[in-house]
């Protein structure tokens, strides 16, 4: 009993396949994207090699540094990979059970949050703005996040014997019937692109604006640290696709098609980023504020007609 | 008064190409202040060249700039033969020094209309307009052997011929470009994002155009036809061509004329082979020259180039002074920084196009007599000692 969960925790579904299969996507990503741009692009291992060299290289800590430049990159990864640990890859999640949504959003929100925050103990006025936007964005996006994560909850509430708040009752729900987002289309096209939002992809890529702040929250960061930070993006974005596959693309029972499925989103990701230019903080809040209200549509949708499945 | 932020841009930022300070204030996002200090690429060019010979300096002045060299060294070729006076210069030489100079405003206009996209974020706009570009530089290589620094104009015309194997090729080039200018206008004028990060954004107008002095595509996207070419320097009154301009004076309708020049600059180098007459490429000049000044002034790719030079007789110039179009334009960005978010000073200062290596120079203004004097190193050796 105890030996089987240490395996799911340490290796499948657990840290060890996070960590290889997000550097993997990262590389693809970083290749596909130079395939598209016209050149030849690095080596899909090259994250790898990225992740190596962060992790040996000196970290020079500034003398002005506040409290907390060195916890919360540790907190950002951490969170990032319990967050994993949330999302089913291909089965049942391993942190799961009742309730177990609220603690995903919880660990995704924390993740991002410990970023901005190590921009902010930087006290470095690009790590400052940096983590500004950085949190404004979150304020732009969390909103229809979650009014967009709650139709799937409430549509499965009418069922009963469900648990709705389970990421892996709502995967399941989804193998065995029918793409959540067939049925509420508004809500996983906003969620989808909150998600972009989340990770920091283009056109959303601005907290990360290097042309305008120098690096933005990780300005100041070197060493381990950096490596800390690149690592919570690298982890979190392979996290929301899982998330997008559990919750709305269908859900998926088995390992073959849940890579299907998230490599399919990572191609679509892909284009977004060769293709979409950086958006201004301002019309990203607009942006996303408008799609809190496209989703609220089938929010309510979903709240009228409960039996609608 | 409220409490504003400094956000040093600069010396060393990746928005900037090359070094200067921007000592932005900022109030949250928005910017409220704008102090300029420049001086981290001087040279002293000029004082260079008051202890070279006039042959020598072509090679000092060609070095003031990378991407506007062909640019430095027309004008200050043309400079010094205003210098000595009667000088034919030949006809096939005007047409060759034509074709280097709108092949230059070509390969710059490309290498600008990548940065603006890598400003906003969008990297592919980059990677695109760099490949374009490869197609002149190889152009601007086969013809003068190098990619930047082409060493084809002298005092009295060029130093190289242009071979008609070359005059195919640059046809073939011409027509890709086109196409391709085509493509980025509608790229910069139709792409919600990059219409949302350009248009209305950095908006000079037309009586802040006029005086700061503004030159070049910045003051024809204020609506002003001012286009030096049109004065039929080198063979430009031999060829049909009309300047571009737009009128909303924001970063798009800079992107607008710039990447209608390179449609224009692709017209007339095609003019440009189609007539090119047959003859000599030079005239020899005599070393020395005797006492005289003289100016002379191009439109180079980024405005008004204006050359000064005195001579006194001997094989020396007394001295040259350099005027560049973005010593010109840097004064424009107060007005259009100041007001505008943060996030858009990287795409308002990268629309003046700045060329900080052409721009840099020690100006000592004493306030009380009201004169204004260009130092050289011996200045600052005597003060140090003080």
């Amino acid at each position: 009993m105890f030996m089987p969960m240490l395996f799911e925790i340490l290796v499948y579904p657990g840290l060890l396949f996070i960590l290889v299969v997000s550097l993997m996507y990262s590389g693809i990503l970083r290749k596909l994207a130079a395939r598209m741009q016209n050149r030849m692009g690095p080596p899909i291992v090259q994250p790898v090699y990225d992740v190596i060299k962060w992790f040996s290289k000196e970290s020079i800590v500034p003398d002005e540094a506040r409290a907390g430049y060195n916890m919360w990159p540790v907190v950002g990864v951490v969170a990032a990979f319990v967050a994993g640990l949330m999302v089913p890859m291909g089965g049942a999640a391993v942190l799961d059970g009742a309730g177990g949504i609220i603690l995903l959003i919880y660990f995704l929100a924390l993740s991002s949050a410990a970023v901005y925050m190590a921009g902010f103990s930087s006290s470095n006025p690009f790590g400052v703005m940096g983590a500004i936007r950085g949190i404004t964005q979150m304020i732009a996006y969390e909103v229809p996040f979650i009014v967009s994560i709650l139709v799937p909850i409430i549509a499965l509430m009418g069922l009963g014997g469900v648990d709705y708040l389970s990421v892996s009752a709502i995967n399941g729900f989804q193998v065995n019937n029918v793409w959540l987002i067939q049925l509420y289309p508004l809500a996983g096209v906003v969620f989808l692109l909150t998600l972009v939002g989340k990770i920091e992809m283009p056109p959303f890529h601005t907290p990360g604006a290097h042309q305008e702040l120098v690096g933005g929250y990780s300005a100041e960061y070197s060493g381990a640290g950096l490596g800390m930070i690149e690592v919570v993006h690298i982890i979190k974005g392979f996290v929301v696709m899982g998330l997008a596959v559990a919750l709305f693309l269908g859900g998926a029972g088995t390992l073959p098609v849940f890579i299907a499925k998230t490599f399919g989103f990572l191609v679509v990701l892909t284009v977004l980023r060769v293709v979409m230019a950086r958006l201004r903080i301002d019309h990203i809040l607009e942006f996303y504020w408008l799609l809190a209200i496209v989703a609220g549509v089938d929010l309510i949708r979903v709240i009228l007609v409960p039996a609608g499945l | 008064m409220k409490k504003t932020t400094t956000i040093p841009i600069g010396p060393q930022h990746p928005a900037l190409i090359e070094p200067e300070y921007l000592k932005v204030s900022v109030d949250g996002e928005t910017i409220v202040d704008v102090d300029i200090q420049l001086g981290y690429i001087h040279r002293g060019i000029e004082r260079l060249m008051q202890d070279r010979n006039y042959v020598q300096n072509i090679f000092v002045a060609e070095r003031m700039c990378g991407i506007c060299s062909g640019a430095h060294t027309v004008t200050y070729s043309m400079a010094v033969e205003n210098l000595i006076g009667d000088v034919e210069v030949p006809l096939r030489a005007k047409y060759i020094r034509t074709i280097i100079l709108e092949l230059e405003r070509l390969h710059s206009h490309l290498l600008w209309a990548g940065v603006a996209g890598y400003e906003i974020g969008i990297d592919t706009v980059f990677m695109s307009a760099w490949k374009d570009r490869e197609y002149v530089m190889d152009l601007l290589e086969q013809i003068s052997g190098n990619r930047v620094n082409y060493g084809m104009s002298t005092i009295g015309g060029v130093r190289r011929d242009v071979s008609s194997e070359i005059i195919t090729k640059i046809e073939k080039v011409m027509d890709v470009v086109s196409k391709r200018a085509d493509y980025y206008a509608d790229v910069f004028l139709n792409d919600k994002v990059i219409v949302a990060r350009t248009e209305g954004i950095g908006k000079l107008d037309r009586a802040d155009a006029e005086k700061f002095s503004a030159v070049g595509p910045t003051l024809r996207a204020c609506g002003f036809d001012y286009d030096i070419r049109k004065e039929g320097y080198a063979a430009y009154g031999d060829v049909e061509w009309e300047p571009v301009v737009a009128k909303n004076g924001d970063v798009q309708a800079k992107a607008i004329v710039r990447l209608g020049e390179v449609k224009v600059s692709a017209s007339i180098i095609r003019q440009c082979v189609s007539k090119m007459p047959k003859g000599d490429i030079r005239v020899k000049v005599a070393p020395n020259v005797s006492e005289n000044e003289a100016v002379a002034r191009i439109e180079a790719p980024r405005g008004e180039l204006f050359y000064y030079a005195r001579s006194n007789g001997s094989d020396k110039p007394e001295r040259v002074r350099i005027r560049t179009p973005t010593y010109s334009n840097i004064l424009t960005l107060k007005p259009t920084l100041i007001g505008q978010q943060l996030a858009d000073l990287p795409i308002i200062v990268a629309a003046i196009d700045p060329c900080f290596a052409c721009t840099d120079r020690v100006a000592l203004v004493d306030v009380n007599k009201g004169d204004e004097k260009v130092v050289d190193g011996s200045y600052f050796r005597k003060i140090d000692r003080g």
